[in-house]
């Protein structure tokens, strides 16, 4: 019997079980993809609309200049001349003045829930800089070490597996170790050097593992091209290794940033103050400045969301701390791809 | 949409052994041009009878086997070193052939000049008239077979194959000539003889300036001419 | 494998290389060397290992200076071993070490104690089978060695890098744009760049490891026309798998087989007439 007259072809499509199961994974795999993304987008938008709420104004200049410029405050509410007042702190004690009868009203205070975030910015940023810092000469010049100059033995095989555990610490056990030994042992206080050193730590591992990944990817030609032409090891590392690596050394450390600027834990023994009046320049001599404590954004965050009491008006420096945060982290990555993709096109192989 | 321009093909590179080739070429001239002036030499030695031009050539027959050995030499060393193909190829191997016809167009003119030296002693057993005309006509096919080698041209190359026949013919007329002499008078045998083989000689340098035209036509086209109608054509007599 | 503290350690008592010509000691062997050309390298009884493995086994082999000496063998054989002893590149590699033997360049054991391989490599550049130039501009990447040693006055820069585009045929393609990345470079161009910038701290020997091996015909045949070129004022030593190739730009050629060397003699007597059936087998391709 010809083919022709029976079914069509040879290649004629039938519906078959395994077809059934291509649809059917098909379909899981796609919808698992979509349910992150509806996640991730949900999480993204409650921040969004409920933080610009806090970030932007209707009226120029749209952003809410004083919530990146101020300190945060109480909140004071009372009821004025029938009027219901919204005042921080600073606004009430000029509006008592103006108005000495006001100081016999009684108010309502909530802590914090006014006034801006600007030593949180400030504290972050000095954490996030620090420690990358620490992190990237320490990672670096570990890395160098393990991928150009040790030879595979055991020793170097324990180091590894120390810095594979290491990576699987969890962050608050790195805060316990921090406050032991910087804070108490060393005697730092809860300072921003103590800080530093507590989250580069942290990071160090990540730090480390991608920087060897990126200078084992720089080819062996290069370094065995220098030698030959009668470079020292430094030489040859520092002219024809390291900057071709660098891009990728940056990409990780791009993780390593929203790391460092995301943990609350490490910071909340080490570093961080619930509220400080002062701001990080504001000091006597130079060495103060390592040796004080900073605020922070997530701990911030902590403090507003569960440190102190709830209320229709705690929301407002909730969501909008979140967001501005969110906004922070994200400008620091978008710096590094910038310049990760800068070097990368400076040197292509 | 203007048409893609025609990509230029480079010019040929030049090779560090181009030299190699070179020197190849020109000492297989050098060998055809000496070896073509001792056939000039040993014919006039006898015409003229002159023994002392007859010794010259006979001495200067080493001189041809040694460029034969250097020709070989620099083929096999060509072949071997520089892997050469196609045209290259072709002269290498054309060369290495040519080089031994060459040898023996040496060999065919001490060999008439050993018998001009022996027939200088006897008187001419008559005027010689045939055999420097067979000499001329395989001396004009070796320039002309070499000519071909020099700037390619095959269609002298086919010539010298067809005129081939033509010293034959000059051959097989002496031949009986001479053996009429032979029968007339047995005086006259030992040097109708070397009359004979000297004749014999020339016959076989046209046959040898024959096999270096096809094999200079080979080397231009790569075409194998030898045992075809193309080199018998106009055959005529024979 | 040598560390960075060890080569400060050597780095004072740098020998000379240069000046000392080659000794012929007494109590040694004459060198059965064809009367051209001086013996430049002197590899005597060298026995390498890799680990526990014997890679090299007692190497017998004279370089002549100013010629083109060429490495044959199958995959493994240990030529590539050999041409990296030659400026130690195998130090590179953990657990490498020449067992037995010596390889003497101009007189000097070259794994002496005293022996800074950092000079040593200035005197003995090496161009790499996959072609490397650095992703810098091609004048960076000839003036890279340079640079190391310390030059920097820029005219002397740029004179020894037309000097050395120059000497590597390659200047009147790439004149133009010096400061473009030499990775913008054609393979064969790339391979050309990079015996440029062997030869800009001029070396007195050249190691080749199979130069050509990713290189098209015509590439293969430039690169070959400048090693011709090359040998009127370096030493080369040329490790190939093409056999062409080693017949064409090579005046001596050494067989090596399972780490032995096999058969070492002039070119033409390996490719027309070896000594030996294995050498025969090989050259001819009816190995194995």
């Amino acid at each position: 019997m010809s083919t022709e007259l029976s079914a069509g072809h040879v290649f004629q499509a039938r519906v078959t079980l395994a077809q059934r199961w291509e649809q059917a994974c098909f379909w899981l795999f796609r919808g698992a993809t979509y349910l992150v993304l509806l996640c991730g987008a949900v999480v993204f938008l409650n921040i969004f609309v409920k933080g610009s709420r806090t970030v932007f104004q209707p009226t120029a200049p749209f952003i809410n200049t004083a919530f990146f410029t101020e300190s945060p405050e109480s909140l004071h509410v009372f009821v004025w001349q029938g009027k219901k007042m919204e005042m921080g702190d600073r606004e009430h004690r000029a509006f008592v003045a103006q108005h000495p009868e006001a100081a016999k009203i009684k108010t309502e205070d909530y802590v914090y829930s006014a006034g801006g975030i600007f030593p949180c910015i400030v504290g972050t940023v000095l954490l996030v800089v620090g420690s990358m810092t620490i992190a990237l000469v320490l990672g670096v010049s570990a890395a160098v070490y393990l991928n150009e100059y040790a030879r595979d033995g055991t020793f170097i095989r324990f180091v590894r597996l120390a810095i594979l555990n290491l990576a699987g610490v969890p962050s608050i056990v790195f805060g316990l170790f921090g406050f032991g030994m910087f804070v108490l042992f060393f005697d730092w206080n809860v300072s921003l050097i103590a800080g530093w050193f507590t989250l580069a730590f942290m990071v160090l591992p990540v730090i480390i593992t991608a920087s060897e990944e990126s200078l084992k990817a720089v080819p062996k030609g290069f370094r065995e091209g220098s030698l030959a032409l009668g470079a020292t090891k430094w030489q040859t590392i520092r002219k024809n290794v390291l900057p071709y690596a660098l891009p990728g050394i940056l990409t990780s450390s791009i993780l390593g940033i929203a790391r460092v600027a995301g943990e609350t834990a490490p910071i909340m023994f080490t570093a961080a103050y619930v509220v400080r009046d002062k701001l990080p320049w504001d000091v006597d001599k130079f060495s103060d400045f390592f040796f004080q404590g900073v605020m922070a954004l997530p701990y911030h965050i902590y403090v507003v969301s569960s440190k102190i009491p709830q209320n229709e008006y705690t929301e407002r420096v909730q969501y909008g701390t979140a967001f501005v945060f969110l906004l922070i982290v994200a400008l620091i990555a978008t710096t590094s791809i910038v310049l990760r993709n800068h070097l990368r096109n400076r040197y292509k192989w | 949409m203007t048409t893609e321009p025609v990509p230029e093909f480079p010019a040929p590179m030049k090779r560090f052994f181009d030299a190699e080739l070179e020197s190849f070429r020109s000492n297989l001239i050098l060998m055809g041009e000496t070896a073509a002036s001792q056939v000039r030499s040993a014919i006039k030695a006898l015409v003229e009878s002159n023994t002392s031009l007859a010794d010259q050539v006979i001495a200067a027959d080493d001189e041809i086997d040694q460029l034969e050995i250097k020709i070989d030499e620099e083929a096999m060393r060509y072949m071997n070193l520089r892997a050469p193909v196609a045209s290259e190829l072709r002269l290498v191997i054309v060369g290495m052939k040519a080089s031994h016809d060459l040898e023996r167009v040496g060999d065919e003119a001490t060999s008439i000049a050993k018998r001009a030296v022996r027939l200088s002693a006897e008187l001419p057993l008559k005027p010689y008239v045939d055999i420097p005309r067979m000499a001329n006509i395989a001396l004009e096919m070796l320039r002309d077979a070499l000519d071909c080698f020099l700037n390619g041209d095959t269609e002298k190359a086919l010539a010298v194959c067809r005129r081939d026949a033509e010293v034959d013919s000059i051959n097989k007329q002496l031949y009986r000539e001479l053996t009429s002499f032979m029968i007339e008078k047995p005086g006259t045998i030992s040097r109708a003889i070397e009359l004979m083989f000297i004749s014999k000689s020339l016959e076989r340098i046209a046959d040898h300036a024959t096999n270096i035209a096809e094999e200079m036509i080979y080397l231009a086209k790569g075409r194998d001419v030898r045992h075809t109608d193309e080199v018998k054509k106009n055959g005529g007599v024979g | 494998m040598v560390t960075a503290s060890t080569l400060m350690e050597t780095r004072s008592p740098a020998p000379n290389l240069r000046p000392t010509l080659p000794a012929a000691e007494a109590g040694r062997p004459a060198a059965p060397a064809a009367p051209a050309g001086q013996i430049l390298i002197d590899i005597d009884h060298v026995d390498f290992f890799y680990g526990a493995s014997q890679a090299l086994h007692d190497i017998n082999l004279k370089v002549e200076d100013k010629k083109v000496t060429a490495f044959i063998g199958p995959s493994g054989c240990g030529k590539s071993t050999l041409l990296r002893c030659l400026n130690r590149m195998n130090d590179l590699i953990d657990g490498t070490r020449v067992a037995r033997g010596s390889i003497k360049i101009r007189g000097i054991d070259i794994h002496r104690r005293d022996v800074d391989v950092i000079e040593l490599r200035k005197r003995v550049g090496m161009v790499f089978q996959k072609s490397n130039p650095f992703p810098k501009s091609i004048y960076e990447n000839i003036t890279y060695g340079l640079r190391l040693q310390g030059v920097s006055n820029k005219a002397r820069l740029d004179e020894i890098v037309e000097k050395s585009l120059r000497g590597a045929a390659l200047w009147d393609e790439v004149k133009d744009r010096l400061h473009a990345s030499g990775l913008g470079l054609s393979g064969g161009q790339q391979q050309r760049l990079c015996i440029a910038r062997a030869i800009a701290v001029e070396p007195e020997v050249i190691l080749m490891d199979e130069p050509c091996s990713a290189l098209d015909p015509i590439a293969t045949a430039k690169v070959e026309e400048l090693i011709h070129e090359l040998k009127t004022r370096f030493t080369i030593v040329i490790v190939t798998h093409n056999m062409q190739q080693a017949a064409r730009c090579s005046d001596k050629t050494a067989f090596f087989y399972m780490g032995r060397l096999i058969e070492y003699a002039d070119t033409q007597t390996i490719f027309m007439n070896p000594g030996n059936p294995q050498t025969e087998a090989y050259v001819s391709g009816r190995f194995g």
